[in-house]
């Protein structure tokens, strides 16, 4: 988990100054924060609020770039199906990139699942509590950060950090280089569409791929 | 107003996409190829946020002297992070690559 925190620090920084950057007040950056707590989707919204995009679209947009979590949730649901609705609901709320992967870790070590669920609750709150600390101070400190330091090129690579161990079969890599092309081409599309059309293309081609390697 | 409507909106949002299956719904009533397909979101979302941010600046795409440095890091960050899988790899290397061609092409251009 440390090395994950070393790279939240920055990208919740960014997220917060970015926030103050698109005209929310401090308040609302925080609340954002607080309640998606999901800094692809907080930098993804700010970008369209900046731009006083129409509320449905901003969502949307969100949405899209949060269908990681649908995937993450499917796969670790049996494991958490023995808690109360409580629990899981929390869990749920918690859950991020690198939650998800430690607690996918331990739940394929040996040992009975029941209580790794704290497991899973201090990983995230591991990350939680830094990440809320990090935003509000990009939130606080936002505008007097120089742009020469280019610390927005630091959630690029925090991204890349994530990218490249989620390829792992030819099949992921086809998915992530037509999605990569998409969204070159599609750059041009209004509302970051683009982010659209690339994701789902790139979906559908790790699907064929697939498919035709198994004929 | 609006803004605490997107606000809301974002939170409701990303709580349901995570809270899906958990909380409501088993994923074996969903079709197989619906759930084979959720594995390729992850390297395709990913690769659609990575991408703009290598080759485009201010909405347009960007491969002009100004972008060398943020694509080379970016390659440099990529090949870093196969071979040490941690954020801080992917960071360091980057940044130093970022900072270190800016300078570069700053001073002696």
């Amino acid at each position: 988990m440390a090395p994950a925190l070393l790279g939240l620090v920055p990208f919740g920084f960014v997220a917060g100054v970015a926030a103050i950057g698109s005209g929310l007040t401090p308040a609302q950056g925080v609340a954002l924060s607080v309640l998606s707590f999901s800094g692809i989707a907080q930098l993804v919204a700010c970008q369209l609020i900046a731009v006083h995009s129409p509320v449905i679209v901003t969502v949307a947009a969100a949405a899209v770039v949060s269908l990681r979590f649908l995937m993450y949730s499917a796969a670790i649901a049996a494991q958490l199906a023995h808690l109360d609705w409580r629990w899981r609901a929390l869990l749920s709320y918690l859950m991020t990139d690198q939650s998800y992967a430690a607690s996918a870790r331990r739940y394929s070590e040996p040992g009975a699942n029941e209580h790794k669920h704290w497991h899973f609750l201090g990983s995230a709150m591991m990350l939680y509590v830094p990440w809320q600390a990090s935003v509000i101070a990009g939130v606080v400190a936002g505008a007097a950060v120089p742009a020469t330091w280019s610390l927005d090129f630091a959630v690029v690579l925090t991204f890349i950090a994530l990218l490249v161990p989620a390829v792992r079969t030819r099949a992921d890599l086809g998915a992530a280089i037509i999605a990569a092309a998409l969204a070159l081409v599609a750059a041009g599309l209004p509302y970051r569409l683009a982010l659209v059309v690339a994701s789902i293309g790139g979906i559908a081609a790790g699907m064929a791929i697939e498919a035709w390697r198994k004929r | 107003m609006t803004a605490w409507l997107a606000i809301v909106g974002v939170a409701l949002a990303t709580f349901l996409l995570r809270a899906s299956f958990i909380v409501f719904i088993d994923p074996h009533r969903f079709p197989h190829w619906f759930r084979q397909s959720l594995k390729f979101v992850p390297p395709s979302v990913l690769a659609a946020i990575v991408t703009p941010g290598l080759f485009m600046s201010g909405g347009a795409i960007d491969v002009s002297r100004d972008a060398y440095p943020r694509i080379a890091a970016g390659l440099v960050a990529i090949v870093a992070s196969f071979h040490v899988r941690n954020t801080m790899a992917a960071i360091v290397t980057g940044m130093a690559t970022l900072w270190g061609l800016q300078w570069v092409l700053g001073h002696f251009t």
